[in-house]
């Protein structure tokens, strides 16, 4: 069963580092926020694989719903505040978000 | 066991296509393909409330959002991303899995593992008993991004 728990463990850790790469190297907006959705992906993906292989999946489940609905509260607020700073800066580059000038 | 495996690397691959894929609608679609797999897999591991949930809530509603924003935003046009970013990726991807699988196993190794008591009774009983702070959790943090999006996208007052 470790075995394949270290196959989940590598998924997990190539989209962690995928979202990673993507978080440190775009500029659109809407592009980081996709890599932060791979990133969560990922650390579902180990929750509920270690719950697994340590025999108790029902509490991993629940965990990973819980992290479901955390990442939709997330996702909903954070485009809500792309769409603000998009019609403030009238563009959807993240360097132009430096100028943080009323 | 193939066919997990599989299902693994179709995650992998349409998660690296949905960041790499340069038209957005492309990308959002992306990973609703790899939300998509990532519930398969739940469902295989014997987790079918987070398979439901995972399909439904993150393949369905994220991607909806998803294209919304998409589709608001379309007409600030699009960013242009440093070529670098693309070309670099494979190199960053394989220095990574290179460190990890170097380091994870005697990061592991060190860390004790904590006894787990086999599991009785079903998922409502974890949830609804032994869950319950999380419950209360849940609904405080979708009663905050509610009225976080109300705030965002209120009527501006005419003293403004």
């Amino acid at each position: 069963m470790i075995e394949t728990w270290y196959i989940y463990l590598a998924a997990a850790a190539a989209l962690v580092g995928a979202g990673l790469y993507c978080l440190l190297s775009m500029r659109n907006l809407i592009k980081l926020f996709i890599g932060i959705e791979v990133v969560a992906k990922g650390v579902s993906l180990i929750l509920l694989a270690t719950g697994w292989a340590r025999k108790s999946v029902l509490v991993a489940q629940s965990l990973v719903v819980t992290f479901i609905v955390v990442e939709v509260a997330l996702v909903a607020t954070a485009l809500a505040l792309i769409i603000n700073t998009t019609k403030h800066t009238k563009s959807l580059d993240v360097r132009k978000l430096s100028r943080l000038k009323g | 066991m193939i066919l997990q495996i599989t299902l693994l690397v179709g995650l992998v691959l349409f998660s690296v296509l949905a960041i790499l894929a340069k038209d957005l609608i492309k990308s959002a679609i992306c990973l609703a393909v790899s939300s998509l797999l990532l519930g398969v897999v739940f469902f295989r591991l014997g987790a079918p409330y987070a398979g439901v949930f995972e399909i439904s809530v993150v393949a369905g509603l994220i991607t909806v959002l998803f294209i919304l924003t998409i589709a608001l935003t379309k007409a600030e046009g699009d960013v242009r991303e440093s070529k670098l970013a693309r070309i670099a990726f494979p190199l960053f991807f394989v220095v990574f899995a290179l460190i990890d699988a170097l380091v994870m196993k005697g990061l592991l190794e060190k860390i004790p593992l904590l006894e787990a008591a086999p599991e009785a009774g079903s998922f409502s009983d974890v949830l609804w008993r032994e869950r319950t702070f999380d419950l209360v959790g849940q609904l405080a943090v979708i009663l905050a991004g509610v009225f976080a999006v109300l705030a965002l996208f209120r009527k501006r007052d005419n003293h403004d």
